[in-house]
């Protein structure tokens, strides 16, 4: 009598779909959006999780990372980066700088655990996010002698959902870098 | 009845709520205003994240806030010069009137005002003025080795009512520095 039901071999197979879903669904995802102008118009958008890009700087050969090395220079700041970025998480929401130029404007904002800079020129805008949380944590782990690739997926880690970057170019060409 | 107190006590938090509230932040700004080019520039930050930042700064001459003002040459005693300006009386101290500039130092209410004008060739003016409230002179320190005790100073200006400290007004530039 044939039984009714799945197999253990499509059990696993199930089993191993709705484990890729659901770490799909839970992983932050970067998404990053070209759209070009025409005539010679395309548009692009590629996802890829943020895990993928943290794993891959593990494949940077060490001789690279080795020449990668920061100036004692700029070690001997580590107090004074670590204590402005806590400062700015602790600034109350506000424009903290704002420049008006005949050929561009600046605007950099505070707003929630988020620094965001502005610029609009005339032959570009660039808005940009960044996460000072992320950016203190980073920079706290990081050791401060190389340079570590690794620490930038540590700050998309801890963007909000949203877009992070995004630069629209005179000519109509617009990039978007995203954290889905 | 029961309610009334409960009503009461309501209404006297939806009063009392704003108030508490009330941020106390004290703000150091800057504004510059760059007359030919019409560059305008504008900085707004919270005293204690200058405060935090100045604190941390490890370079030359300049360790833990304080600056070595670098005068070698000259033995002055600080603390009973800086005694002599606080415990003067209201009055004009300096009074310059030259070609190409006049300065008047003064004091009125216990606050110094420092009034340059300076003539230029053309002549165009530059008038600048310095505020030094009574507060200030008294977070003034010079230890012996001739460093100012800047991070003291600045921490002085919490306690400022809110006010310009200094404006530059010249034909080719207006700056203001003032605390809120």
């Amino acid at each position: 009598m044939r039984e009714r039901g799945v197999s253990t071999l499509g059990g696993i197979l199930l089993a191993t779909l709705a484990g890729m879903v659901t770490a799909a669904l839970i992983m932050d995802w970067v998404v990053v959006d070209v759209h070009t102008p025409a005539p010679d118009a395309f548009h692009i958008k590629v996802p890829f999780p943020l895990v993928v890009g943290h794993v891959a700087t593990a494949f940077i050969p060490d001789d690279v990372m080795a020449e990668a090395v920061v100036p004692p220079e700029v070690r001997q700041h580590r107090e004074l980066v670590l204590t402005a970025v806590q400062s700015l998480l602790e600034t109350p929401d506000a424009t903290l700088v704002k420049v008006r130029a005949d050929d561009a404007h600046v605007d950099i904002r505070k707003q929630g655990d988020d620094l965001v800079v502005a610029v609009e020129a005339d032959d570009a805008s660039v808005r940009c996010t960044v996460p000072l949380d992320g950016v203190l944590d980073a920079l706290d782990d990081w050791d401060w002698e190389t340079f570590d690739p690794g620490m930038v997926f540590d700050i998309l880690g801890a963007v909000n959902h949203g877009e992070l970057v995004t630069v629209e170019a005179e000519d109509g060409t617009r990039v978007a870098v995203k954290i889905w | 009845m029961k309610r009334t107190p409960i009503i009461a006590l309501a209404v006297a938090l939806m009063v009392a709520g704003p108030a508490l509230a009330t941020d106390t932040t004290r703000w150091l700004n800057v504004h510059v205003k760059e007359q030919h080019a019409g560059t305008n520039v504008e900085v707004h930050l919270p005293l204690s994240l200058v405060l935090s930042v100045l604190r941390s700064v490890d370079v030359e001459h300049f360790h833990s806030g304080k600056v070595d003002l670098e005068i070698h040459d000259a033995d002055i005693d600080w603390p009973q010069l800086l005694g002599a300006i606080k415990d003067a009386p209201d009055g004009d101290f300096v009074k310059v009137d030259a070609e190409d500039a006049n300065v008047l130092v003064s004091k009125r209410g216990g606050t110094l005002t420092i009034d340059v004008t300076e003539i230029g060739e053309a002549g165009d003016h530059a008038i600048v003025k310095v505020t030094v409230p009574d507060t200030i002179i008294d977070a003034l320190s010079i230890d012996e080795e001739n460093r100012i005790d800047l991070a003291v100073l600045l921490q002085s200006f919490d306690s400022l009512p809110d006010g310009d400290l200094v404006t530059v007004d010249a034909e080719d530039a207006t700056v203001r520095v003032w605390i809120e």
